[in-house]
């Protein structure tokens, strides 16, 4: 499984504790039965649930072809079959934690669907440069009058907001994944951190760029900024 | 590193000032992503707070967006069975 192992449940409002049960599908209940049994029958379930796991991976594969421009059929279908491998083995680690509140199949393709996106994303830029700013000096430089006057004023509020209302770190996660889009696992991946954690400075990042918006008058309400715990 | 950017896009300002309250983790958009993507083609769910929740992080998180919209085509062309 890949950085999103963790599957921490939400808490608060989120955890829907009262929530009645989805309606199951009858053929999901007894894959999963049969996956927790032992011997012919879980056999059989396993190669069952295998085939939806290879459905789901194909399907992302093939959804995010474009990223792999160049690569041809058979290495799609190695990726597809190898991220259905992987995918299995990280259902197999979580079967504990189906709550059957949605049907066992959706719950099923997720997993083959992350990991496919996932690998995906990893050989897209397996060669490519991932660009990170080490000083936050370069925002106010090359643009020309001309450009600042064809930029909205959005834009340059913007601008102004990542040069002053975030840390280096900050800066450097938003501009990497916001303008230069580079993908969120493929930045943990390189900066040796989780995909949750570069979400969460993020978070926190937009937070403080909507604080210093709304106290320059470019957002109507002051959003209250998260607080972090994080760099 | 120094490089030097041309301005913000429109496109990358809005990204960035995207508002992401309610907090919603990546790790707990996947938890939910089964249940959310299953209420959204019910037409609702009794749980409001967790669908707003979900559709502002499908907002400002384009690899769990990217994810939650194969999961939605997956189940579409699973068409009206949905018994596998
Ligand atoms: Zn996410």
């Amino acid at each position: 499984m890949t950085a999103l192992s963790g599957g921490a449940a939400p808490g608060g409002a989120l955890a829907p504790a009262s929530v009645p049960r989805q309606a199951q599908d009858a053929p999901g209940d007894r894959l999963l039965e049969a996956l927790r049994a032992d011997g012919a029958a879980q056999t059989a379930a396993l190669r069952e649930v295998h085939l939806l796991m290879l459905r789901a991976a194909r399907h992302q594969v093939w959804r995010m072809g474009a990223m792999l421009p160049g690569v041809g059929t058979v290495v799609r279908e190695e990726i597809a079959c190898a991220a259905a491998d992987d995918a299995l083995t990280a259902l197999l680690g979580k079967l504990d934690t189906f709550e059957g509140r949605s049907r066992f199949t959706t719950w099923a393709y997720k997993f083959a669907i992350l990991q496919a996106a996932t690998e995906v994303r990893r050989l897209a830029w397996a060669q490519r440069e991932v660009p990170l700013e080490d000083t936050g000096t370069w925002w106010a430089t090359e643009a020309g009058p001309e450009d600042y006057a064809e930029a909205s004023d959005l834009a340059r509020a913007v601008t102004q907001a990542l040069d002053h209302a975030l840390t280096d770190y900050q800066r450097r996660i938003a501009v990497a994944l916001l303008v230069d889009e580079v993908p969120i696992d493929v930045l943990a991946e390189r900066l040796g951190t989780t995909r949750g954690a570069l979400y969460k400075t993020l978070h926190v990042a937009r937070g403080r760029i909507r604080a210093h918006l709304a106290a320059g008058g470019h957002l109507p309400a002051p959003a209250a900024p998260a607080e972090e715990n994080h760099r | 590193m120094t490089r030097s950017h041309p301005m913000l896009t429109k496109r990358q300002a809005e990204a960035l000032v995207v508002d992401t309250e309610p907090w919603l983790s990546c790790e707990s958009c996947f938890h939910l992503m089964d249940r959310y993507v299953e209420a959204e083609r019910a037409g609702g769910s009794p749980d409001p707070a967790m669908m707003t929740a979900m559709q502002h992080h499908l907002r400002a998180c384009a690899a769990c967006a990217e994810e939650a919209e194969s999961l939605r085509e997956l189940l579409e062309s699973d068409g009206g069975t949905q018994e596998d």
